[in-house]
């Protein structure tokens, strides 16, 4: 079995010499992928990170697609195959991402998370707090989502995950705006003390694999 | 991890909540034992009925906002829902669930909720 990686051009720049990755080519199109490191291993966080890692060296100096974590086929000539049944979509999305990496951004309004309405509190009470949750939540895609959606290629908003968490952002920048981004990041938390914002990248385009 | 953050506040706790869930996450997904078998089942079924009361609150609010209800009926409309999220809260307490376990990725789609 081997694990598949990422999805590049053909042909595509010498890879980085870990894990043992090699470039399954057809259709202008290269599939990078490496024989499975832990079959039946244990998963841990450290095993995604070592995936991560290696998109992130094959990223350095190519556009890619990544592809889900844990996604393996029998050999070679079934990465191919695989390639070759999506080629024409794949080609699209790697267009899309094509020079750009994705920067995620996650906003946590300030001071204690809402506290769940006491015992015997009013249901007209509680209603009001689901209004006033669901304005702040609009508040922060104004204040926040939408000026760094202006300054990105493509923007989508994934679920929160926490009750003071306000928005989670994943954004397409192109590379050589990065650092833009990261200010215009900056000027938005001095403009909005109240609000903690966490930026962090640059990731495989993870959100804008698909259209 | 570190040389990700371009830009973080001075306070990092609040955004580290979520750290352990990564071990569960990977864990649901390559076991299939029958008690998890259970759970994932419990999940999805969770998942629909959670779906549904966050439209009815939704359209509830936006009734709201109509203005076309009495202060009663609003006392009323908002007892019930807070009713169903305690009621709901239970249930996923009982199978080990989190508010996040109810949700669904639709790919191109986005989340369910």
């Amino acid at each position: 079995m081997i694990d598949l990686y990422a999805i590049t051009d053909d042909p595509t720049p010498p890879l980085p010499d870990v894990a043992g990755l090699s470039a399954v080519a057809s259709h202008g199109l290269a599939i990078v992928c490496a024989p499975v490191a832990s079959e039946g291993g244990e998963l841990t966080p450290e095993v995604l990170w070592r995936h991560e890692e290696v998109v992130e060296a094959l990223m350095e100096d190519r556009d890619l697609l990544p592809v889900r974590f844990g996604t393996r086929v029998e050999d070679e000539t079934a990465a191919a195959r695989a390639l070759g049944e999506r080629h024409r979509e794949l080609a699209r999305a790697l267009d899309r991402v094509r020079g750009a990496v994705e920067l995620s951004v996650r906003v946590m309004g300030d001071g204690p998370e809402s506290p769940p309405p006491a015992e015997g509190a009013s249901g007209a009470g509680y209603l009001r707090a689901k209004v006033r949750s669901a304005a702040a939540h609009e508040e922060v895609v104004r204040m926040v989502h939408d000026p760094l959606t202006a300054n990105a290629r493509a923007s989508t908003q994934l679920g929160t995950t926490a009750p003071a968490e306000l928005l989670r952002g994943a954004y397409l920048v192109e590379r050589g705006r990065v650092n833009a981004f990261v200010d215009h990041v900056s000027r938005l938390q001095a403009a909005h003390p109240e609000l903690r914002l966490l930026c962090t990248g640059p990731w495989p385009p993870y959100s804008f694999t698909e259209s | 991890m570190r040389d990700k953050f371009l830009h973080a506040p001075p306070d990092l706790d609040p955004f580290a909540t979520e750290r352990p869930r990564l071990d569960d996450a990977l864990s649901r997904r390559v076991n299939a034992d029958p008690e998890r078998l259970e759970r994932g089942l419990a999940q999805l079924v969770l998942t629909v009925v959670e779906l549904l009361r966050q439209l009815m609150e939704r359209q509830a609010l936006r009734r709201i906002d109509g203005g076309g209800l009495s202060e009663e009926e609003v006392e009323r409309l908002g007892r019930t829902f807070m009713e169903l999220d305690k009621r709901m809260e239970q249930l996923r307490t009982e199978f080990g669930l989190d508010a996040e376990d109810l949700n669904l990725n639709l790919g191109p789609l986005g989340n369910l909720l």
